[in-house]
């Protein structure tokens, strides 16, 4: 057995056992046919792994998993606020400035008053009938919280209320709606 | 010898939606549009069985 071993080595290629004496181009066993077409596959593989993480994101945030529950708090009883004014709160954090509006008999609005451009306050302006940011005068309508003109792009963030017994209560904050 | 490169070919076509869809992913995802992101991230996992399948059918071709 040795020997026929030694035999054998001693020529080469082998007569029997040679495989790539029919490959005449260099290179043409490193990406045959059957080579591309398993890398191909490889690379579908990857494609199907690299997007599960995104679409697990979006099962969370479809099915509610993912949002963030806010603490219930009470910002002001419904008669101490005349219509067409507003006041200055704190929600959910104590320093995330929010700014309660009231439009009408029971129509109220509130957002996260920082604005969307540069964070600087906004204002509600009875003048006017919308939001104001100063700084760079950016204004957003009071009903959806969208901008109207200025710099900013995204709306403010609504902060979900709720009316119990004549007082108003926040009870979420709505995510960016773009 | 001529071969067949109808496998290749399939697989090339399986890749091109495989980019296809990773990037409405992306961009889906970007405009919080779960539905969509879900609907194409699906289609990028069903569409490796089918490579696979392309590839099983395909590698003894001559």
């Amino acid at each position: 057995m040795g020997e026929d071993i030694k035999r054998n080595n001693d020529k080469i290629p082998f007569d029997e056992n040679n495989y790539t004496h029919n490959i005449r181009k260099a290179g043409e066993r490193r990406l045959d046919r059957r080579g591309f077409m398993k890398t191909m596959v490889g690379a579908a593989g990857i494609f199907a792994v690299s997007t599960m993480p995104w679409g697990a994101i979006a099962v969370k945030e479809l099915t509610g998993l993912g949002s963030k529950s806010h603490p219930k708090q009470k910002l002001a009883n419904a008669n101490d606020l005349k219509i067409g004014e507003a006041i200055e709160f704190a929600y959910p954090g104590e320093h995330d400035a929010a700014l309660l509006v009231r439009l009408g008999e029971n129509e109220f609005k509130a957002y996260q008053n920082a604005c969307t451009h540069l964070k600087c306050p906004v204002f509600w302006s009875k003048e006017e009938g919308r939001l104001v940011c100063p700084c760079h005068h950016g204004f957003f309508d009071v009903k959806t919280g969208k901008p109207t003109a200025g710099p900013p792009q995204r709306p403010l963030p609504e902060v979900v209320l709720s009316k119990e017994q004549g007082a108003i209560y926040a009870t979420g904050v709505k995510r960016y709606e773009t | 010898m001529k071969r067949s490169y109808r496998g290749v070919i399939l697989l090339c076509f399986v890749l091109l939606l495989n980019i296809i869809c990773t990037q409405q992913v992306v961009n889906s995802f970007f405009y919080d549009r779960f539905e969509r992101v879900v609907l194409f991230a699906v289609c990028n996992i069903v569409l490796f069985p089918i490579a696979l399948w392309i590839y099983f059918r395909e590698r003894d071709v001559r």
